[in-house]
Parts: structure tokens; sequence; C-alpha cells
């Protein structure tokens, strides 16, 4: 029997873990402070580093927080990241999302900066500033950056957060092998969606909308070894996904993969989602990486990267591609309806819809389409908020034990 | 013939606005080749998002009704730029393309992509065929984007 209004605002008959309120994924308030307590502590990829192939090259980068960055191979091959903010009149320092630039140079008033955040040319200094205002005073501001897990380029604009590493602790460990060669972006696009970062996020936190994708049901859910996957959950709210046999040509068109990945069994896949926005999915022969970047409360951006082996064959380079693109690429099977599925929910729960709850119930021993993932996801979330995702504001009477 | 070259190119693109995906295989020649694809300044490398042969564009065709799929109507906008017979008896074109989607809720039209097709259409079987089809993107980004490719 369908719901009245008062059945459809009842609490869900779980636990509390187990399910939110969505207005965690409208509200704006709670999306400010979403960027004040979990983006600008957390570690978050901006690039990888063969997008920086040659000293002086840079890549400009919207952090999620709102910083804008831009991160830069020095003469000494380090890659540092500094805001794209010139600290004269605040104006946009480097307006190309890659470029080269041994002199970083603001084209307002010609301020020069070099690639360690130095301003080494302010115009007719002397005669303006006398010596009230020298370079000394207009440096560029650091943003912390490290460089791993496969060669992403991590930065923190939190000056006293913990290193990159404490951050991960163990959670990238079923990649461990997978990512210790050199690896380059072979693949790079954006989808801007109206819907929260969340969604995505929690779309690669679970595997039940399997039922969505036809290439997945036909060469996963179908396939022995599908219903063993686990999840398993780590500090700092990360959590990884085992791996099973995917068999490619069990879709019509598709085909058993001939280029593999070292260190990764024939047809395996493992992913990796780390806190807050961010999927390592390494399907068989290829490493996708996204970065969700919220723009708002229900507008989204995500950077998709397709990754091969440096040492690739150009022969190798291209099945790799023709494998990414299948499912993943722009016009791929699986990536629209992921998207078309995330654009839904925002469709759906955008502010005055009445959208009361989402669930998270399903418990099958932390396996494949147990909702384990997302639960552990919001357990941070609720932490880092100090807000309880079932109630973020504080104004849920529980209308019944749960 | 010039003429009829052009016209194979708009019946490509009006087969696809309107779903007549059998018909639009029909003007492929046994040897189609379709390759679809973008450059990418964020990483300086240039981008092949599909690949297809004439059989396997047939498959992708017939995969689409299993799949969940937005159903936005695709408009082609089509303008052949340079036509020029090869020597050995090819035509090859040049078609500045642009892909409009029309929302089923409302009917909003809005602009998709633009890109540029370069075609190489071959006399067989008493017609003229597409042999290659190699569409070059300006646009890269696509909100949730499509299955079904221009």
């Amino acid at each position: 029997m369908a719901k009245t209004a008062k059945e459809w605002i009842k609490t869900p008959p779980f636990p509390t873990s187990h399910f939110v309120d969505s207005r965690i994924y409208t509200d704006e308030t709670l999306f400010k402070e979403e960027q004040e307590k979990i983006f600008n502590k957390s570690w978050i990829i901006a690039c990888h580093e063969s997008e920086l192939p040659g000293a002086y090259d840079y890549r400009t980068f919207s952090h999620p927080g709102g910083a804008p960055l831009i991160i830069v191979k020095g003469e000494d091959l380090k890659i540092r990241t500094f805001y794209n903010i010139c600290p004269h009149r605040g104006n946009t320092l480097l307006y190309d999302p890659v470029g080269n630039a041994k002199r970083i140079t603001c084209i307002f008033h010609a301020w020069m900066f070099d690639t360690k955040g130095n301003c080494v040319e302010i115009s007719r200094s002397k005669q303006g500033y006398q010596d009230r205002y020298t370079c000394e005073n207009a440096s560029l501001r650091e943003v912390r950056t490290e460089i791993g897990y496969g060669g992403f380029v991590w930065v923190n604009v939190d000056d006293n957060a913990c290193t990159l590493k404490e951050y991960i602790g163990d959670s990238m460990s079923m990649l461990e092998e997978q990512l210790s060669m050199p690896l380059e972006v072979f693949h790079y696009h954006k989808a801007i969606v109206d819907t929260n970062y969340k969604l995505w996020h929690d779309t690669n936190s679970e595997f039940y909308h399997d039922y969505m994708h036809y290439f997945n049901r036909a060469t996963g859910m179908m396939q022995p070894g599908y219903f063993d996957r686990k999840y398993t959950g780590y500090p700092n709210g990360h959590a990884s996904v085992g791996s099973m046999e995917i068999k490619y040509d069990a879709y019509q068109g598709s085909k058993a993969r001939s280029v593999g990945w070292p260190g990764l069994a024939p047809g395996g896949w493992v992913l990796i989602d780390i806190f807050p926005g961010m999927t390592f999915n390494l399907r068989t022969s290829v490493l996708r990486m996204d970065t969700a970047i919220p723009l708002g409360p229900n507008k989204l951006i995500i950077e998709f990267r397709g990754l091969g082996l440096k040492s690739d064959t150009p022969e190798q380079r291209a099945e790799r591609i023709r494998d990414h693109n299948f499912i993943w690429g722009p016009f791929g099977r699986n990536l629209h309806e992921d998207l078309l599925g995330v654009y839904g929910q925002g469709k759906a729960m955008r502010e005055g819809t009445d959208s009361k709850w989402v669930i998270h119930g399903r418990e099958e021993n932390s396996t494949i389409h147990d909702e384990v993932g997302m639960r552990h996801f919001y357990a941070e979330w609720s932490k880092k908020m100090n807000r309880p995702a079932f109630n973020p504001l504080g104004d849920n009477k529980l209308t019944q034990a749960a | 013939m010039r003429e009829q070259v052009a016209e194979l190119i708009y019946k490509s693109f009006l087969t696809l606005d309107d779903l007549d995906f059998a018909g639009y295989i029909n003007l492929c020649h046994a040897d189609f080749n379709y390759k679809i694809g973008a450059y990418s300044p964020e990483i300086r490398k240039q981008m092949t998002w599909l690949e297809e042969s004439r059989d396997s564009m047939k498959l992708l065709f017939e995969s689409l009704p299993k799949h969940n799929s937005d159903h936005s109507r695709l408009s082609r906008l089509g303008n052949v730029y340079l036509m020029n017979k090869e020597s050995n008896g090819d035509w090859s074109a040049l078609t500045f393309l642009q892909v409009f989607r029309t929302s089923l809720d409302g009917g909003a039209s809005e602009l998709f992509a633009i890109g540029k097709i370069k075609d190489t259409i071959r006399e067989a079987d008493g017609g003229l065929k597409l042999l290659n089809r190699d569409i070059q993107l300006e646009t890269r980004m696509f909100g949730f984007g499509h299955h079904i490719p221009f």
C-alpha cells in the first residue's frame, strides 16, 4: 500500500547508521561547512605527475574547498602547489589549465613569481612602495603537496594536516604492487552534473547498482565469484572492494582483455574509495581515477582520468584505451548510466521535493551488495561534521525506535 | 556527384537523428571504420573515445535497448565545408558538425557538441558508401552524456 504524508517521513526501520537525511545532499549551510571541515582538511588529488612532464610545466586545479590552485614543477623538478591568486589585487595568475611558465606573471600589473612561490619582481616597486613593501612581502601562498599512490599529486590546504601516508593508512594496500610502477594519464574529461558529490561517491561505494548496468550484470553479476567480493573499511572513511574475474566476453561486442596489469589476476577488478570523493578503479587493464569537485550542494564536477603504464608499447596503450572507453569513455556503456543515476537522484532530492530519507540498510556480511561502504563513509562524515547524517540539523523527531 | 556525396553525409545525420540505425549501417561500406575523439589540452593528448567497424557499430546499436539511456533527441546539423575527389576515385569531405539535444520534457533545445568530421566515401554496390568517418570534437563536456555517438 502506498504511503501517506505521515508515513513517508516516518523513520526507516533500521539503526540510525543505516539511513541519512536527504538534506545532507541539498542544504547550502551544510555544504559550506563540508568545504571547511572536510575538503579543507583532507588530502585531495589535484592531478597526476605525468601531466607535468618537464620543468616549469603547470596545471591549474579548482580545489573542492574553494581555492583555485596552480600545481607547478620547478627547475629542481619538485612539484609544488600555490594559490592561483595574485597577492597584489587578487587576480588569477594562470588562466590556462595547462602550460609552461618559468616565471608566473600576473597579466594585470606584471608582478612576477618563480616556481618556488617567491616574488621576483614588482613593477616599479621602489617608486610606488619605497621600502614599505617588497618582494619579501609578496610571496605566493603555498599548499602542502605530496606525490604518491600511483604518482598522483595530492594537495592539502591545511598546513597542520597529518601526512598523506597517515591519511591513507592501509587503505591502498590492495593496490600497493599494482601502483608501484610509473603510470601515465591517457584520458581526461570532466562532467558537470546537477547532483551532490556524496551521491557520486556513494555510487562508487556500492555495487548493488550493478542492476543499472547491463554490462556489469552480464560480465560480473552472472559470473562465479561476484558475490564473494568484500568491502573493507579503513580509518578516515576510506574503503576497498576485493577482486573477482570479470568475463568481458559475456557481453556481445566485448572481448576478453588481452592486456593485463602487473600484479593483478587476469580479469581482476579492485576498487578503492578515498574519503571524501576520490576513487581508484583498476579494472583488468586500465586504472580509472575519479575526483569529485563539488561546486555547490547540487552541482558537481567530476574529473575522470584513465591511466596505463608509462612503459606501454603503442599496441598495449591502444588496447587499454579501447578497454577504458568501451565502458568508461564519454560514449561508454557504463559511465552514462552512472551519471544518469546521480543526475536522477539530484533531481529527485533537490530542495523542496519532500525527499526525506536515503537508505543504506543492506547487510550481506560485507559482500558486494552490502551497503557497508556507504555506512562507513557516513560514519566518518558525521564525525568530521560533528552532525549525525541521519539528523544533520537536529530537528528530526525519530518516529519509531531506530 | 558532389551533390550525392553531400547527400550521403546528410543522410547519415538524418538516420541517426531518427534512431534508424539499420538505415545508418546501410550507408556504411563493408570496410567502414568509425572514430570519435578529441584533443585534451589538459593532458596534452589526443583521445580516441570510440573506434568501431561496421559490425561493431551495429552491435553497439543493437545493445542500446538493454541499457539505461537518456532518451532526449539529438539533432545533427552539418555543413560540408570541403570536398575532394582523390586519385583512387574515393571522395573526401570535411564537415562542420553541431549536435543539439532536445529534452523530452518541455522540448528545450541546447547545443550539445561541436566538431569536425572527416569522411572518406567510396563507390560500391552501384552507390556511395561511407568508408571512413573520423569525428574530431571540440566539445569535451557532455553533462550526464549520451549513449548514441554522432
